[in-house]
């Protein structure tokens, strides 16, 4: 019984060592957790390209979909012959730099969905901080392009982040006014609704919302949009922010929902 | 009266006093500290170490008395004792795994308590109901399994057998329900609902709202189903090693049916077992794709291909059990020509399968493959190929059941042979369909693609379902080759159990790893960030180590217990039922 028992032994020992060998035989990706970074006002472009080339790599997450180019553009390669990102970045969008495009792509993602893709990805601020994003931009650029971030663009998001930091407890109302059309473009609402001619077709359009939906509709949907999707916009669900409740003031979304009510 | 109430009030002001002081202490622990440190291993993979063995455990007890309950029912209304004695042995494994589970469960719930402090108490506060009434059915739970084990003998006839039987669904009951609350824990963590998410705090959130979160009745239905896979391979192998070490061939012919039995029930199980995954997968997309694509392209698309190998494993372990089996059965010869057809179809597809296609990748190997894909394997290990292949693997496999099955019936409906050929043609046209929509899915684009996996899903689902009912109707009143002739098994057939509960609990490891990996740095995905040194998820090599440390782990406790198990009771054995010549189909 001594030889069954070694076999056996053998046979588990062994199937378990080939596992373990092959999982450690194939590349290995760890998933990172964000590092803060904190640069002065003189950091070079070299240390914010290779900042920005970790964090792209590893903790912001970047390459599983732009890695690929199946899921989104691939910025790493060229693309129908205009080069990497940092060469085609300035031509994008007319009368935005390099830097102002990457960065209003990576806030405002579904500002500009390239040809043939879907509006997957999601606010880069949820993963990754201002300073993070200005390090990733910098890298972006350096594909073919010239680096443009500077110092000053650094210290700005940092101020700002403590700014934000220091405001923290009444982040709840993020701007002041009560003018509706004024609240929609400040909450980047326009950036996936149409009103009119402003805006972009990704959700639901503003026009005429006021005769498909009552006031309680609306503000169930600002308030909490993934409760009911939109006859025709279902792949969207789960794309809108569901913290309008807390950046907007009572008097804030009540305006926004009587101006959209009013869009017959 | 008055001394009394002096008493009881004093008693009541002690208590509430060391009530509150224990609260405050605990109160004033969350607040300055917010992990804990273990020695050498760290704190992450202590957890995680506990967790998976005590998942491990879990899997078994639950997995088990799903079918010691239908086993027992077969006995019962089949009048086949064999199954009766069976359900009782299942049953007799369970009562010792089940004290292990408990073990894991509370080692889980100290290290967590103490390594993890300010994320137990954000859970214990949202779920602090459920937990209480987790372990109210945790009692229920024990003492039906008493009741039903040392029960056996006391309730074996008339009507007493059908309560005690009653007791088996009862356990099942319990055991589920306990599952549900602790599946809508750890969904929580991944997928909290989305309301929250602007203010953690969680005194906001609703407990029901936090149950039924996004992901809770996916990994409720993927768990149940894996649980039988589990559990079934672990009899597989108890009954293998019993099967090695018996003494006479009366014995010897009991465990290789009980082998038999525990397999059946394990690749039976895993067939449909992808499906589930399928929804889990779907759900996951669903309620963030991010998250999603992290799970299938992001750091984890690596996962995928071993996987892959693993369930290639499973195929062809589990194939080839059955096809040694058949040399013990009169009439298989005439199907064991086939086998090797069959192997060439299964290693086909396990090569196409385990090809890597959409992986993460650097500069470097972006710019030495040429592209963001392999220029060879970019075109030989997309979804398509890798449906195809899959789909026809299973096809292969039922096909193997199928030969089992019929390898000593003779039908005797005068419809046999256009049955046979009906069986036959549906084969032929669902791996027709699935090949069809295989080839097609290169021409068209990813979105029309991916809705082809519906077809050939449906395909090869209702051609199990088809040709089974086929069979059974075809071999009502079927004549007998002869008996199996149980007992007469190569050993080496054996062995192939225990690759086969050896790959089954890794997998199980890696999935977990999966499952838990997909929240990266977050403890609770977006709510709470994990800001220990251990937040980092490690790559696969790492995670494999620990993994295979808990497959044995798991294994040698396991071993044990069955060993203490024996020492307890021998099985009863009861001879298979004398063959008159005629089977039931």
């Amino acid at each position: 019984m001594w030889a069954t028992n070694l076999k056996i032994l053998s046979i588990v020992l062994g199937t378990l060592g080939l596992y373990t060998l092959i999982a450690n035989g194939i590349p290995q990706v760890e998933s990172e957790v964000p590092q803060e970074l904190s640069f002065t006002g003189d950091v070079s472009a070299a240390e914010l390209v290779s900042a920005g080339e970790d964090l792209y790599a590893g903790a912001g997450g970047c390459t599983a979909c732009h890695g690929l180019g199946t899921r989104a553009p691939n910025l790493l390669s060229d693309a129908a012959g205009q080069g990497a990102i940092g060469a085609r970045c300035g031509q994008r969008v007319e009368g935005e730099s390099c830097k102002e495009y990457l960065h209003r792509s990576m806030i405002e993602p579904n500002a500009y969905v390239v040809e043939g893709f879907q509006p997957i990805m999601p606010d880069i601020r949820r993963a990754l901080s201002e300073v993070q994003i200005w390090a990733v931009i910098a890298y972006l650029q350096s594909l073919g392009g010239e680096v443009t971030v500077t110092g000053d663009d650094i210290a700005a998001a940092q101020s700002a982040s403590d700014v934000e930091t220091a405001d923290s407890g009444a982040a709840a109302a993020t701007v002041a006014t009560t003018d509706p059309l004024e609240l929609l473009r400040e909450m980047q609402c326009l950036a996936c609704h149409m009103l009119g001619d402003e805006g972009a077709q990704v959700g639901p359009p503003f026009t005429g919302v006021g005769s498909r939906l009552d006031a309680d509709q609306l503000r169930e949907s600002i308030l909490d949009p993934n409760a009911a999707a939109s006859p025709g916009y279902e792949q969207f669900t789960g794309m809108m922010p569901t913290n309008f409740g807390q950046r907007l003031t009572a008097q804030q979304l009540e305006v926004i929902v009587a101006f959209l009510e009013s869009q017959q | 009266m008055s001394r009394r109430l002096t008493a009881a009030s004093l008693g009541a002001v002690a208590l509430g006093l060391l009530m509150a002081q224990s609260g405050l202490a605990q109160e004033a622990g969350v607040a300055t500290r917010e992990y804990g440190d273990f020695p050498y291993i760290g704190s992450r993979v202590a957890v995680w170490i506990a967790a998976q063995v005590h998942l491990m455990f879990a899997a078994f007890v639950l997995g088990v008395p799903m079918f010691a309950m239908v086993a027992e029912a077969i006995g019962i209304f089949g009048g086949d004792e064999r199954y009766d004695r069976l359900a009782k042995e299942f049953t007799r494994l369970l009562l010792i795994a089940y004290s292990a589970t408990a073990i894991w469960g509370a080692v889980l719930l100290f290290f967590l308590t103490t390594l993890y402090p300010r994320f137990w108490a954000h859970l214990s506060e949202i779920f602090e109901v459920s937990m209480w009434i987790y372990v109210g059915l945790f009692f229920l739970e024990s003492f039906t399994l008493y009741l039903y084990y040392y029960g056996w003998d006391r309730w074996k006839e008339g009507t007493a057998k059908y309560a005690h039987w009653g007791l088996a669904i009862l356990l099942n009951v319990w055991g589920t329900a306990v599952m549900f609350i602790a599946d809508s824990w750890l969904s929580y963590m991944m997928s909290p609902p989305e309301v929250i998410a602007a203010d953690p705090s969680p005194g906001v959130v609703q407990l029901w709202s936090a149950i039924n979160n996004a992901t809770w009745m996916p990994i409720n239905i993927h768990r149940f189903i894996a649980n039988i896979v589990f559990g079934g391979s672990v009899v597989g192998a108890y009954a293998a090693y019993r099967f090695l070490a018996a003494k006479s061939d009366e014995e010897r012919a009991h465990y290789d049916w009980m082998g038999y039995v525990g397999n059946f029930i394990a690749i039976g199980a895993l067939i449909i077992l992808p499906f589930a995954g399928y929804y889990l997968g779907r759900e996951i997309y669903e309620y963030n794709q991010q998250m999603g694509i992290t799970m299938m392209g992001g750091f984890m698309s690596w996962l995928w291909i071993i996987q892959a190998f693993l369930i290639g494993v499973l195929f062809l372990a589990g194939n080839y059990y059955l096809w040694v089996g058949m040399t013990r059965i009169p009439g298989a010869e005439r199907f064991l020509p086939y086998t090797k057809w069959m192997l060439v179809v299964l290693v086909l597809g396990f090569i196409v399968w385990a090809t890597p296609h959409t992986m993460i990748a650097n500069r470097a190997e972006l710019e030495a493959m040429g592209g963001s894909h392999h220029p060879f394997l970019g075109v030989l290990g997309v979804m398509s190929a890798k449906n195809t292949a899959v789909n026809l693997m299973i096809l292969t496999t039922f096909l193997s059941f199928l030969m089992y099955r019929r390898a000593n019936k003779q039908p005797v409906v005068k419809w046999a042979k256009t049955g046979t050929i009906i069986q036959a043609t549906l084969f032929a046209l669902s791996a027709a369909i699935v090949l069809f929509y295989g080839i097609y899915g290169y021409f068209v684009t990813a979105i029309v693609r991916i809705g082809f996996s519906v077809y050939q899903v449906i395909a090869v689902l209702a051609t199990i379902i088809g040709v089974m009912v086929l069979d059974v109707l075809m071999l009502r009143g079927a004549e007998s080759r002869g008996a199996i002739r149980w007992g007469n098994m190569p050993a080496r057939s054996q062995y192939a159990l225990f690759v086969l509960v050896v790959t089954f609990t890794w997998l199980m490891g890696l999935m977990g790893f999966a499952r838990s990996g997909i929240r990266q740095h977050w403890h609770v995905w977006e709510v709470m960030r994990d800001t220990s040194q251990w937040a980092a998820t490690p790559a696969l090599g790492p995670a494999a180590q620990i993994i295979s440390a808990c497959v044995l782990i798991f294994l040698v406790l396991i071993a044990f217990i069955f060993w203490l198990g024996g020492l307890v009771e021998k099985p009863q054995l009861v001879p298979e039922r004398p063959a008159t010549g005629v089977t039931k189909g």
